[in-house]
């Protein structure tokens, strides 16, 4: 078993390419650190995109997330699925853009670890509360689970067991944890916070206190702009040049981009550019 | 190294900005006990009516041909429309005697020793980012960043700098700016094509910063405190200042509000003007 590794869950469906995201977020973590990638998917992968992964490994225990738009249903397999004796999870779509070695020194103190503050394309700490009402007015842990670390150990396991737990019977853990505001679906975010609350141990799994590790969210209302645009493409410009360096409204982005809009890849050159530069 | 407060002051038909200039030397004597210049485009005007003695340099620019245009408001209701000679703030490394400057505009009131910290900063570089608007009731997005998605928002109201070579850079760049407006109002999604050395002096600090929040500039002692020109100066005794701030959603309605020892930027220039004008009836 490896010692550390990203890793990252992918089902094409009707709303994206989920397998051409996680090729070009593999393309990112090639460009910028030397940790290996997995992929777990039960979809096939271009040929010429394998070899930018560690591992392809099948979804475990079955995909229960048949005709489900969003795929959530699998992602307590993570754990389980993992090669590495510690993972970070990322999602499809995001990009890594620097080396993050140190983060993964700073993660090596914890079990299990979830950002809880992210930042805008500015650097200011994004304001999340347009999409995070079931967390404020229930009070929840503001657990983002696409950036999020565990080691293959007992504590950790305890915790997705509990995630698993959450997740298949989220209707009746939403009745008393999330009565306001509730999702429809079994959201990640929310059945992480429940299953740090059902274990008592949101300041095990968190540190309010640190920058880094986090990522950059570019859902448009997190931007502090007053003219909202449904996507963040349409307010502000992106540029990125032959290094894959990005800019997004003249700020250079750094760390871990979420760029969360599927037109991202099709609008922008991006995937040109880390395919020229790693020669994919 | 040589030390004091630098300010331009440059009329329009509306504006006496050479009489501000007198008062804020005259302040910064009385509170900073440092020497005040003055650059300007009416020297003539400035000894037939003021007493020049209370600078320490008198540097003269040309007349400025090439002018902005803008609304200028005394209080909610009263406004005129004139120019706006804004552009030699980028010259100031060139013109300044001093090595360490602070420069500070016309229309900002001085009335205690805090500017006096800026000259024992280890930074050479110092803007105000952060601000406070005395109405408490306004959306002050608008002074947070240049445009809704444009980069964070430094006021250049008041400048300090050493002469450094760091320093002439960015000030280079500032005046690179300046010539470019027009190309760069539009990569900063800035829509009024009036060109404000906020947004020139905030656009070279992002860039100089590498295009991302950074500390190439450091922050002024405090936050700045000021009044926009729909509020109003209403009287001052000593260093007592009380304003008349516009009421949220009811033009031309203020409330009463006093400050003391406290630096304000008065942008109404009207009512600072009738304020100095009352205060030098007095002395005379």
């Amino acid at each position: 078993m490896s010692n550390r590794g990203f890793l990252v869950l992918a089902q094409d469906s009707d709303s994206g390419d989920y397998i051409g995201q996680a090729c070009l977020l593999a393309m990112s973590l090639k460009a910028t650190n030397n940790l290996p990638i997995s992929l777990v998917t039960n979809d096939d992968v271009p040929n010429n995109y394998v070899s930018l992964f560690d591992k392809i490994i099948p979804i475990p225990f079955g995909d229960d997330a048949v005709d489900k738009e969003w795929k959530i249903e699998n992602r307590w397999k993570l754990f389980h699925a993992s090669p590495y004796e510690e993972t970070v999870v990322l999602d499809t779509d995001m990009l890594v853009l620097e080396n993050i070695d140190s983060w993964w020194d700073f993660l090596s103190n914890y079990d299990v670890y979830y950002t809880s503050k992210v930042y805008d394309y500015r650097g200011n700490v994004a304001d999340t509360t347009y999409y995070r009402k079931a967390f404020i007015e229930n009070n929840l842990p503001n657990l983002f689970s696409g950036f999020h670390y565990f080691k293959k150990n007992d504590i950790a396991m305890n915790f997705y067991k509990e995630l698993e737990t959450v997740v298949k019977d989220y209707g009746k853990f939403y009745e008393t944890v999330v009565p306001k505001s509730t999702p429809s679906f079994p959201s990640m975010d929310v059945c992480a916070a429940i299953a740090a609350i059902n274990l008592d141990c949101v300041d095990n799994i968190t540190n309010p206190f640190v920058k880094n590790p986090t990522f950059t969210h570019m859902k448009s209302y997190c931007q502090g702009w007053e003219d909202v645009t449904k996507s963040w493409l349409d307010k502000v410009g992106c540029y990125i040049n032959t290094k894959c360096e990005i800019k997004i409204g003249n700020y250079s982005q750094s760390g871990i981009l979420h760029y969360t809009e599927n037109d991202f890849v099709n609008k922008t050159p991006v995937l040109e550019r880390y395919k020229v530069l790693l020669n994919v | 190294m040589n030390k004091g407060v630098l300010v331009i002051a440059r009329n329009n038909n509306n504006i006496d900005y050479v009489k501000q200039a007198v008062y804020l030397a005259k302040k910064v004597k009385k509170h900073l006990d440092l020497p005040t210049s003055i650059i300007t485009d009416n020297i003539e005007y400035l000894n037939k009516s003021f007493d020049p003695e209370v600078f320490d340099h008198i540097i003269s620019v040309g007349y400025e041909s090439k002018t902005n245009t803008r609304s200028f408001y005394d209080g909610g209701l009263a406004s005129k429309t004139d120019n706006f000679k804004n552009s030699s703030r980028s010259s100031v490394y060139d013109l300044t005697p001093y090595d360490e400057t602070l420069l500070l505009d016309s229309d900002f009131v001085v009335n205690n020793n805090l500017f006096l910290n800026c000259f024992d900063s280890d930074q050479d570089l110092l803007l105000y980012k952060d601000s406070y608007d005395l109405s408490n009731n306004r959306n002050t997005k608008e002074f947070e960043f240049i445009s809704d998605s444009g980069c964070d928002f430094y006021w250049a109201t008041c400048v300090f700098f050493r002469k450094t070579e760091t320093n002439k850079m960015f000030f280079d760049l500032i005046k690179h700016i300046q010539e470019e407006w027009n190309h760069y109002r539009r990569l900063y999604q800035i829509q009024s094509q009036l060109f404000r050395n906020d947004f020139a002096f905030s656009i070279a600090i992002h860039i100089l910063n590498g295009f991302n929040k950074g500390n190439f500039a450091g922050q002024m002692p405090g936050k700045l405190t000021y009044i926009t020109d729909q509020d109003i100066l209403w009287n001052t005794k000593d260093e007592t200042m009380t304003f008349l701030v516009a009421k949220k959603d009811y033009l031309g309605e203020y409330h009463a509000i006093a400050v003391k020892d406290m630096n304000v930027h008065v942008m109404n220039k009207f009512s600072l003007s009738r304020i100095i004008d009352q205060e030098m009836a007095v002395e005379q």
